[in-house]
């Protein structure tokens, strides 16, 4: 039950939309997968859609915020689209607030904040 | 009047069945999507305590039905080591696994009632209360 | 066992009753017999007398069944519970003197009054406070409610900026609902920025800037901006005084500005045309 997280490149950007649910492995699984397209791709941007996604936990936000950590490290912007209502919710709660990580509303918005932050 | 349902931990996959089995419940006693989320939620993050902590444990799902309310009480139960200090765990940012799990007090703010009775060497069980709005 | 007492009420009904509304007359602070139209005021005496009457008539002891049915009709006359109380008192009253005077009652079977007190005005009071305190009970559920509709909409100004204006004040139960109105709104109305409009709210105080920054905090992570408006000059201070830092927001003092300044955060402004 090793499933796997498709990463599409599209121009200098990294894709990703999560589509189920991310149990503990396949998080990891991700950012592995991820840092090894970065490495091998360039790219300077990446987007990160959770439309999908209806609950994320504290780990999943770890895991999250290392995504960032070292995409940044390795010289890449990240930018999460899609977090629901619901989601967004339950994070500011539980007290997880994701500071200095850059959202946006869709796809579409979050690839000219990419470029806007690419630009400056 | 109180039906139940349990999920043993043992393994990282409980923690999603124990959640599965939270949203499930949730979605059927009549919660909205936010409260579904903040449920499975607590559910993750105290099925995740158990197998980080305790190494296994229980979670137990119960409806409530008090004649005018209606609810869910989840039930977090494990033998493991205990909390020494629980004044310091309800601290916010207090943490023993380095920056895992966001912590007792953010559970507690995902619902609306709260317990932790807890032993050293015996164990710790977790009851947590969400009324239906 | 009280057959007497029963026969003889129901002789007198009339005379109980006009004898009851002459003595709520005299009861000060009760405008009800005072300014109602008369024939209001006897429709209603002779409901009440009647309801009061009909329990004894059944016989021994009043059901909780029939007391529940008084209670509820009793409600629905809108008399306050002080009122209805003294309404009793009275009237139980009357009956005692109405029937010392018929001399059914008298010095060597006074307990037999007592008794038919005992069971039958009694219960009817007791019942009665308890289906007074449920209406409240809906009615204080149903006012919250409506509270909850009435409060936190979010409005589409133009594209990409909504404005939630917040009257009243702000707990917890409403911060929340607050909370999810705006989110979820933000997301349907693809709003890029929106205006949190805190002019209506009467006091700030941490505990509402707490679920403010929270609002504002969530709204971030779902993609949009929020903007705090509105800010009176007194809600500075406090805020200022008690030490909250607000300083992850943009504030505004008016909407007019916060306005102008979401038009800048979307590349946007307001020209006059000649």
């Amino acid at each position: 039950m090793n499933m796997r997280i498709p990463i599409l490149k599209l121009y200098d950007t990294l894709i990703v939309s999560i589509q189920w649910e991310l149990d503990d492995r396949t998080a990891l699984q991700f950012q592995e997968d991820l840092m090894e397209k970065l490495h091998e791709t360039e790219a300077s941007g990446v987007l990160i859609d959770l439309t999908a996604i209806d609950f994320i936990d504290s780990f999943i936000a770890k895991v999250i915020g290392d995504v960032i950590q070292m995409s940044s490290l390795m010289g890449a912007k990240v930018v999460i689209t899609g977090i629901q209502p619901a989601v967004a919710i339950t994070l500011i709660e539980l007290g997880i607030r994701l500071e200095g990580v850059l959202t946006a509303l869709d796809l579409e918005n979050g690839l000219d904040k990419l470029h806007k932050e690419l630009e400056d | 009047m109180n039906e139940r349902s349990s999920v043993e931990i043992y393994t990282e996959w409980d923690v999603v069945a124990a959640r599965q089995l939270g949203r499930d419940e949730a979605k059927s006693i009549g919660f909205g999507t936010v409260d579904q989320a903040r449920i499975t939620t607590a559910i993750s993050e105290l099925a995740r305590n158990i197998y980080l902590y305790a190494g296994t444990g229980k979670i137990e799902i119960r409806r409530l039905h008090d004649g005018v309310k209606k609810g869910m009480m989840i039930i977090s139960s494990d033998n493991g080591p205990g909390i020494p200090d629980v004044r310091k765990v309800m601290e916010d940012g207090f943490t023993t696994s380095g920056g895992l799990g966001a912590g007792m007090p953010g559970v507690q703010r995902l619902v609306d009632e709260f317990k932790i009775e807890t032993e050293v060497g015996v164990g710790t069980t977790i009851t947590a209360i969400k009324w239906l709005r | 066992m009280n057959n007497q007492i029963i026969k003889n009420l129901q002789k007198h009904k009339e005379e109980v009753m006009y004898a009851w509304i002459e003595e709520m007359k005299n009861e000060k602070g009760e405008k009800f017999f005072q300014y109602m139209p008369e024939h209001l005021v006897e429709k209603t005496s002779r409901e009440f007398t009647a309801l009061m009457l009909s329990n004894i008539e059944e016989g021994e002891d009043v059901s909780d069944e029939q007391s529940m049915e008084f209670a509820t009709k009793i409600v629905r006359f809108g008399w306050s519970i002080s009122f209805i109380n003294t309404a009793i008192d009275r009237f139980s009253k009357v009956v005692f003197k109405h029937l010392e005077r018929e001399g059914v009652v008298n010095g060597e079977n006074y307990s037999r009054f007592f008794e038919l007190h005992l069971n039958w005005i009694e219960p009817l009071r007791r019942s009665i406070i308890q289906s007074y305190s449920l209406e409240w009970e809906r009615t204080f559920n149903l006012q919250k409610i409506a509270l909850q509709e009435l409060s936190a909409s979010l409005i589409p100004v133009f594209e990409k900026i909504s404005v939630m204006p917040l009257v009243g004040t702000i707990d917890t139960e409403r911060a929340k609902l607050i909370m999810e109105n705006l989110l979820e709104g933000v997301v349907e109305q693809r709003a890029e920025v929106v205006l949190l409009d805190i002019t209506g709210v009467p006091v700030v105080d941490t505990m509402v800037a707490h679920h403010l920054i929270q609002a504002a905090d969530a709204v971030r992570l779902v993609g949009s901006k929020c903007l705090l408006v509105g800010i009176r000059p007194e809600i500075a201070q406090t805020i200022v005084t008690l030490g909250i830092d607000l300083t992850d927001f943009l504030t505004t003092s008016t909407l007019q500005k916060g306005m102008e300044k979401a038009l800048r955060l979307t590349n946007r402004e307001i020209k006059e045309v000649e």
